[in-house]
C-alpha cells in the first residue's frame, strides 16, 4: 500500500515541479513579449501622433504626384531596361560563380575538406554583407552607373545562391552517384552525368527565384548611384518632381509584378 | 574469372565480418551466395568491388588482384567489374537510353563525356543492351517513370554497357514482386551464359537459388559453410545457415 503511495507522491511532486516550471516559463514569456515591444517603440522613437499631424503633408505629396507624368514614359524605358538588365547580369554572374563554390561547399561531393571550409567562408561572407553595401563598394571602385549595381548583385547572389545550391546538392539521392562511381566513371563525368541532371531543375528554380529577388533589389541600388530606375527615382525626389516619382512607382510595380509572375510560372514548369 | 582467396575484414567495432572467405566464379557461371543477416554477404561484395578495403586476402578479376590497387589503377581494374544492387540507382530525370550508356563512361575519358556528352557508338550499343533486357521500346522514356522491375532491368543493361567480365549482384530482387524477381533471375542466368559473364549474386530467396544457380555458396560468420552445385545443396545445409540468426 505504502509502496504504491510513494511513487504516486513522487509523480505528483514531479508533475508539480514541471507544472511550476511551465507556469514560470509562460509568465516569463508573457512579461518578455510586451517588454520587447515597448523597448523597440522607445528605440525607434515611435510617434504615432506625427502620422496624424503629418497627414496634410502626405495629402499634399499625393496631390502633387497626381496624375503621373506619362509624357516622360519614353525617357523611362532605358532606366527600366537598365534595372532589369542589372538583375539579369547579377543573377547570371552570381550563378556562374556560385555553382563551383556550391560543389566545393557540399559535404557529399566536395573534393577536399579545406576547400569545403574556404567555400563555406566565401559563401557566408558574401551573403552577410548586404547588396546595398556591395553597391557602395563597387560605385567607389568602378564609378557610377549600372555596372557597379550588377557587380553588387552578382557578389551578394554568390552567397545566397551558393548556400541554396550546396544544400540542394547535399540533399540529393546519392545512390545514382555511387552507382556511376562503381562503373569506373571519372569524378568530372560523375558530376556532369549524375549530379547535374539530378539537381538541375532545383538549381534553375532557385536561380529564377533569385532573379525575381534581384529585380526588386536592383530598384533600390540606384539610390546609391548604381543606375536603373532607383537612380531616376532619387533624382526626381530630390528635384520635387512628384508626378515623375509616381510614374516611376507605377513602372516599378509593373516590373516587379511581371518578374514575380514570370518567375513563378517558369518554376512551376520546372517542378 | 573472379577469384576470392582468404578474404578477411574486421570492422572497427570489432565484428569479424569476413574470416578467410574463398570462392571462384568462372566465366558463364551464376554463383549464388546464401546466408543469414550479418553473415557477411554484403561485406563480401563490398570488399570485392573495393568500396571496402579488406584486412587480408586477394580479389582477382581476370588475374589482377584488386586489393593491391589504388587510385587510377583501381579505377581501370574496376571497369571489368560491374555491380548492381537492390535499388536500380538510375538518374531519374535522364532517359533510359542515357542511363544505360553512362555505364560505358569509364572507357571514354574524353572532354565530350566530361562535359556531359555521350559517345554516339555507346548510344547505339545501349540500344542493343536494352534490347537484351527486353526494354528497347522504353529507350526514350524518363528513368523515373519505370516500375521497380523495369528499373532493375535498366540497371542490368547499364552494367552490360560497362562490358564487364564479372557481375556482382547484391540482392537484386529484394524489392521486386515474385514475378519480376523470377524475370531478373532468368535474365542473369541467360546473360551469364550468353555474355560469358562470371556472375556472383547475393540472395535471400532460397528457392530462387535452387532454380537458377549453377553453384550455391553458403556463408556463415564470414566463412564458407558450403560451396556446391545447386543439385547437391541439401535443405538441411541451407537451414543451418539461418540457425544462428533465428537463435
Amino acid at each position: 500500500m505504502s509502496s504504491s503511495v510513494v511513487p504516486q507522491g513522487g509523480k505528483a511532486r514531479e508533475g508539480g515541479w514541471s507544472g511550476l516550471l511551465g507556469s514560470a516559463g509562460k509568465l516569463a514569456v508573457m512579461l518578455a513579449v510586451p517588454l520587447i515591444i515597448v523597448q523597440s517603440l522607445i528605440v525607434v522613437q515611435a510617434r504615432p501622433q506625427d502620422l496624424i499631424t503629418g497627414i496634410h503633408g502626405m495629402a499634399d505629396i499625393i496631390r502633387r504626384a497626381t496624375p503621373p507624368d506619362f509624357s516622360q514614359i519614353d525617357s523611362m524605358f532605358w532606366p527600366a531596361l537598365e534595372t532589369i538588365d542589372i538583375a539579369i547580369f547579377g543573377t547570371i554572374a552570381g550563378v556562374i560563380m556560385a555553382l563551383p563554390l556550391a560543389v566545393l561547399a557540399a559535404a557529399n561531393v566536395t573534393p577536399s575538406r579545406p576547400l569545403y571550409y574556404v567555400a563555406r567562408g566565401v559563401i557566408g561572407f558574401t551573403r552577410a554583407v548586404p547588396d546595398l553595401v556591395w553597391a557602395l563598394f563597387f560605385v567607389t571602385a568602378v564609378g557610377l552607373g549600372p555596372f557597379p549595381g550588377g557587380l553588387a548583385l552578382a557578389v551578394h547572389s554568390i552567397g545566397m545562391l551558393g548556400r541554396l545550391f550546396a544544400e540542394t546538392i547535399e540533399h540529393m539521392d546519392m545512390a545514382p552517384i555511387d552507382a556511376l562511381a562503381l562503373t569506373g566513371a571519372r569524378r568530372l563525368q560523375i558530376f556532369t552525368h549524375g549530379v547535374v541532371p539530378t539537381v538541375l531543375p532545383s538549381l534553375l528554380g532557385i536561380s529564377l527565384y533569385r532573379l525575381d529577388e534581384n529585380i526588386r533589389a536592383s530598384l533600390v541600388l540606384g539610390f546609391v548611384g548604381a543606375g536603373g530606375i532607383g537612380f531616376q527615382l532619387l533624382t526626381a525626389m530630390n528635384l520635387f518632381q512628384y508626378r515623375t516619382v509616381s510614374l516611376l512607382l507605377i513602372l516599378t510595380f509593373v516590373i516587379v509584378l511581371s518578374a514575380e509572375r514570370l518567375s513563378a510560372a517558369l518554376r512551376a514548369k520546372l517542378a | 574469372m573472379l577469384e576470392v582467396r582468404h578474404l578477411s575484414l574486421r570492422y572497427p567495432s570489432g565484428t569479424q565480418a569476413l574470416a578467410g572467405f574463398d570462392a571462384v566464379v568462372r566465366p558463364g557461371e551464376l554463383v549464388i551466395v546464401l546466408g543469414g543477416n550479418g553473415s557477411g554477404k554484403t561485406t563480401l561484395l563490398r570488399c570485392i568491388s573495393r568500396t571496402l578495403a579488406p584486412d587480408a586476402g586477394e580479389v582477382r578479376v581476370n588475374g589482377t588482384d584488386l586489393t593491391r590497387l589504388t587510385g587510377e589503377k583501381l579505377r581501370r581494374a574496376r571497369l571489368d567489374l560491374a555491380v548492381i544492387s537492390q535499388h536500380a540507382a538510375l538518374v531519374r530525370r535522364r532517359s533510359v537510353l542515357a542511363n544505360v550508356a553512362t555505364g560505358a563512361l569509364g572507357r571514354h575519358p574524353t572532354l565530350w563525356t566530361a562535359l556531359g556528352g555521350l559517345p554516339a557508338a555507346e548510344l547505339v550499343a545501349a540500344e542493343r543492351y536494352l534490347g537484351e533486357v527486353g526494354l528497347a521500346h522504353l529507350a526514350r522514356q524518363r528513368a523515373g517513370t519505370l516500375s521497380g522491375g523495369q528499373a532493375q532491368r535498366v540497371a542490368i543493361a547499364r552494367a552490360l554497357a560497362q562490358r564487364p567480365r564479372v557481375l556482382l549482384a547484391d540482392e537484386p530482387v529484394a524489392s521486386l514482386d515474385p514475378e519480376a524477381a523470377e524475370d531478373i533471375m532468368r535474365l542473369l542466368r541467360r546473360l551469364a551464359a550468353e555474355e560469358n559473364l562470371a556472375v556472383l549474386c547475393v540472395l535471400h530467396q532460397v528457392e530462387l537459388a535452387y532454380r537458377y544457380a549453377d553453384r550455391v555458396v553458403g556463408i556463415r560468420e564470414g566463412r564458407v559453410a558450403f560451396d556446391l552445385p545447386r543439385e547437391e545443396v541439401s535443405r538441411d545445409a541451407v537451414r543451418r545457415l539461418y540457425l544462428s540468426e533465428a537463435a
